[in-house]
């Protein structure tokens, strides 16, 4: 029982800094579409308003929680803890000081696609469970968003894997320190962005929570502590899905060696730095773009995404065979 | 087929719901896509909707009634609180209705600035309505940005008439205040401003691919369909149909004024999108040759309280439509009788037409295709739910139960 | 046909991020109203001559006159009347003020109303003398 890895694991980089971090990319996300808006963003509480997405927290856990009559009461009050728990284990998987993850085992990535896959079941099972007329029409959305975004994601993930010949996180990143996977397969990686702001349900893809068409989709009945952390769920997630990014393209937390400082603070700030790039790149996207509905979304992943995928790995596997590019 | 546990709705018993209530969505009243309540029915399969049952009346607030009972120039700030959007050309139509019993005449300078302020009324009200599109859309930038630059319309009008909404601004036979001096350059620069910006606005609606993929195709009907359900304003323009009271029966200063009316012909919300940016800046053209062709003389005739006998109507360009005014006096200080239709009430049939086949995702962006107004429309209907009948009151049952409530020792003798 | 593409409102996104942003900071910043805005009125009591026009134009019934007793005027007794305001009802038309003979009533730039108390909107500063 090492101690130092229990406190790693609690405080720093595990749960509490993913939470952290998650509040950090909300209090980004509003203040740079604000700006981009003309508006000025959350500004009063904590220095320039970065507390307000703890405000906002703190706020709906002390609210009373109300659970509609003929909802099923057991998933209600135990699935989303089951909800949160996905991105935050998975977070254990990413390199965030060094090259050695807090969790990582040889085949972790396959452990982080079961959770993606787990969170969007238990987002079914919460989505049906709470029958209201709304709801009912969120999950059809949602099932059908689900089953077209996951096999470019899945697709795009293996694709990194595949050219990094390794099925753990860590050894795809220990794979870059020549050259970073995005400038080989680039297609991937645009592919997966995309699946991501689907997984996220961020505009143009927040169709199963479309606050102006179905009250709020999946969400709608829920009130109290379970919405406090379902929310939190998804900026966890955000934080998660872009991390996830920064490890299999963008070489992890990799980068030029400086004399004079320890090597994890110059990890740590490299893999910030990515991860802020990926996440400001995310909120550009978001606010420029419109809601588009169901039946072109599923259009869009079936009839263009996939078959990029496809060909790129298709492409990838050639050059290497062909002697063109050489594996690392 | 159903559980003799679940509680029956009333509605299923009478023939109002043919299909069974789990397909049963309901729109309102009160749902964040609309700004007034109304209920919709929606009965849907799957995510098509099959059949809409409208249901009105929830912001009744008996203005016709109202107004029998006050003078004639406090109907005129009654009539104005309508409606918040389009506040002027209420108080505008009713003035003019009751201005044509007199013998009196507006001034020519009374007549331009009432046509600068219903011009700017319009542009405001279009901004308001583009930013909304934008909203239901899920495009929250486009909102932002088009309701940030409608603070300019509203900031020019709130240093005219005092107030952003409810300007006060008309009185009969002439306008209560004057323009400000030095009004002239402020306001033609700012039209030019507004100009550059509608036209930014309407290339990003012809070349966003979201925002073309949420309108275009969307609420499509035939200019015979849309003539025989009697489509009113920008409704009936956008399939092609050149009906603008403006230029068929013009009143205040349009006739003065030279400007084109716009129409276009393909009938679904991208047109509707580009045909009120065009009718904007058609609009602040015209603002700009009224302020600068200000005929000089009063602005105002006062006139005895008392009206004389006689009935009238009169109609005008609403920015969302044709609203008419009827009025009827005997000679008092009261009307005797005031009716006023409103454009949303006309272009209820349309909606609920264009409504068919969409799917869920389309009814907000739908709905506010015609520019809805409920709190200005709204009516009362009688409805008996268990033997499926509905009828309405005339103007003598409706009193005669007046006074069988508030005086029942009256109506048993 | 113009070109379709995504993320056409990019550019203007960016140049709006470096510009000013347009929210007034109401309250900590004072709004600046424009001169012939219409707050809260005012009236001087020395010009009012409770003449009982401006009751007799209001359109939402705010003003009252109240006898206040009676005056020598060569040898009538004439009745002397003011009026009391109670603002919680008025509309901010300005009827009172233009109909005002003798220029006894304003309209202040003050729009700040809401109070707990809604005695403290009733004017009665006419009849305080």
């Amino acid at each position: 029982m090492n101690y130092i890895e229990i406190l790693q694991a609690i405080i720093f980089p595990g749960v509490l800094f993913t939470i952290g971090m998650g509040f950090l990319f909300d209090w980004l996300d509003r203040k740079t579409a604000a700006r981009m808006q003309g508006r000025i963003g959350p500004k009063i509480t904590g220095p320039s308003g970065t507390l307000q997405p703890l405000a906002d927290f703190l706020k709906l856990l002390f609210k009373e929680e109300i659970i509609p009559s003929h909802a099923d009461k057991t998933i209600f009050l135990f699935a989303p803890a089951l909800y949160f728990l996905a991105p935050l284990l998975s977070m254990l998987f990413i390199p965030i000081i060094s090259l050695n993850p807090l969790a990582g085992f040889d085949f972790d990535l396959l452990a982080i696609l079961f959770l993606l896959a787990f969170a969007a079941f238990v987002v079914a099972v919460l989505s049906y469970s709470s029958a209201s007329s709304f709801t009912t029409i969120a999950t059809g959305r949602l099932v059908l968003q689900y089953v077209s975004y996951e096999i470019p994601m899945v697709l795009a993930i293996i694709t990194a894997a595949l050219y990094s010949k390794s099925l753990s996180v860590e050894g795809i990143v220990a794979s870059q320190n020549k050259l970073w996977n995005i400038f080989i397969i680039p297609f991937a990686f645009a592919v997966y962005i995309v699946a991501l702001m689907a997984e996220l349900e961020k505009p143009p893809f927040d169709i199963p929570s479309a606050k102006t068409e179905i009250v709020a989709g999946w969400l709608t009945e829920f009130s109290g502590r379970a919405l406090g952390f379902l929310k939190l769920t998804k900026e966890v997630g955000y934080v998660f899905g872009s991390a996830l990014a920064v490890s299999l393209f963008l070489g992890g937390g990799l980068g030029p060696a400086l004399t004079g400082l320890p090597s994890w603070i110059l990890y740590f700030v490299y893999f910030m730095v990515k991860l802020m790039a990926v996440g400001f790149l995310i909120f550009v996207l978001k606010t420029s773009l419109a809601r588009i509905k169901i039946g072109q979304a599923t259009e869009l992943f079936w009839k263009i995404l996939t078959p990029i995928s496809l060909a790129q790995i298709a492409l990838v596997l050639f050059l290497v065979q062909g002697g063109i590019l050489v594996a690392s | 087929m159903s559980d003799p546990t679940r509680p029956v709705r009333k509605e299923e018993t009478a023939g109002l719901m043919k299909y069974s209530a789990e397909n049963l969505v309901p729109f309102g009243p009160i749902h964040p896509a609309l700004k007034e309540p109304e209920y919709f029915k929606l009965i849907l399969e799957g995510e098509r909707i099959v059949e809409v049952i409208p249901r009105i009346g929830y912001v009744h607030r008996g203005l016709e009634k109202a107004a029998e009972m006050r003078p004639w120039v406090q109907n005129m700030y009654m009539f104005e609180r309508t409606c918040g959007i389009c506040s002027f050309v209420h108080s505008l139509t009713y003035g003019q209705a009751v201005e044509g019993l007199t013998i009196y005449e507006t001034p020519r300078r009374a007549k331009f600035i009432r046509t600068i302020i219903a011009e700017m009324e319009r542009i405001h009200s279009h901004l308001l309505w583009v930013g909304l599109m934008g909203h239901w859309a899920g495009f929250e930038t486009l909102f932002m940005w088009v309701w940030r630059d409608r603070e300019i319309v509203l900031d020019l009008v709130e240093a005219i008439s005092g107030n952003r909404v409810h300007k006060s601004m008309n009185a009969f036979c002439g306008v209560r205040r004057d323009m400000p001096e030095g009004m002239e350059d402020r306001i033609v620069e700012r039209m030019k401003f507004l100009v550059e910006r509608a036209n930014y606005y309407k290339e990003i609606v012809d070349t966003e691919e979201t925002m073309l993929e949420r309108t275009e195709g969307i609420g499509k009907i035939s200019a015979d369909m849309a003539e025989k359900l009697c489509a009113v304003g920008p409704m009936a323009r956008y399939v092609g149909l050149r009906n603008d009271i403006r230029l068929t029966d013009p009143y205040a200063a349009y006739d003065e004024v030279p400007f084109d009316i716009v129409t276009r012909k393909e009938g679904d919300v991208h047109a509707l999108l580009k045909l009120r940016l065009d009718e904007l800046i058609v609009a602040a053209n015209i603002v700009s040759y009224a302020v600068q062709h200000l005929p000089e003389g009063p602005i105002r005739v006062k006139i005895p309280p008392v009206i004389p006998a006689g009935e009238n109507s009169s109609h005008s360009e609403a920015p969302r439509g044709e609203i008419f005014y009827y009025v009827k006096s005997s000679g008092g200080r009261t009307p005797d009788r005031v009716k006023s239709r409103q454009p949303t009430m006309a272009n209820l049939p349309t909606a609920l037409a264009l409504l068919k086949g969409q799917t869920i995702a389309d009814v907000p962006v739908v709905l506010t295709a015609i520019d809805p107004c409920f709190g200005c429309m709204d009516r009362m209907s009688f409805m008996d739910l268990e033997s499926n009948r509905q009828w309405t009151w005339s103007g003598e049952q409706l009193r005669q139960y007046g006074i069988r409530h508030y005086f029942p020792e009256r109506a048993k003798g | 046909m113009p070109r379709r593409k995504v993320g056409a409102a990019i550019p203007e996104m960016f140049r709006t991020m470096i510009e000013k942003p347009s929210t007034q900071l109401y309250p900590y910043q004072k709004v600046d109203l424009p001169e012939r805005f219409r707050g809260k009125l005012d009236i001087d009591p020395d010009k009012c001559t409770g003449c009982q026009v401006c009751a007799m134009v209001c359109p939402a019934g705010v003003i009252t006159m109240v006898d206040l007793g009676t005056r020598k005027v060569g040898d009538r007794e004439l009745p002397v009347r003011r009026p009391i305001f109670e603002l919680a009802t008025c509309i901010f038309c300005g009827e009172c003020v233009d109909n005002c003979a003798f220029k006894a009533l304003e309209m202040t730039k003050q729009f700040e109303l809401a109070t707990p108390n809604k005695d403290d909107l009733i004017m009665k500063k006419a009849i305080a003398k």
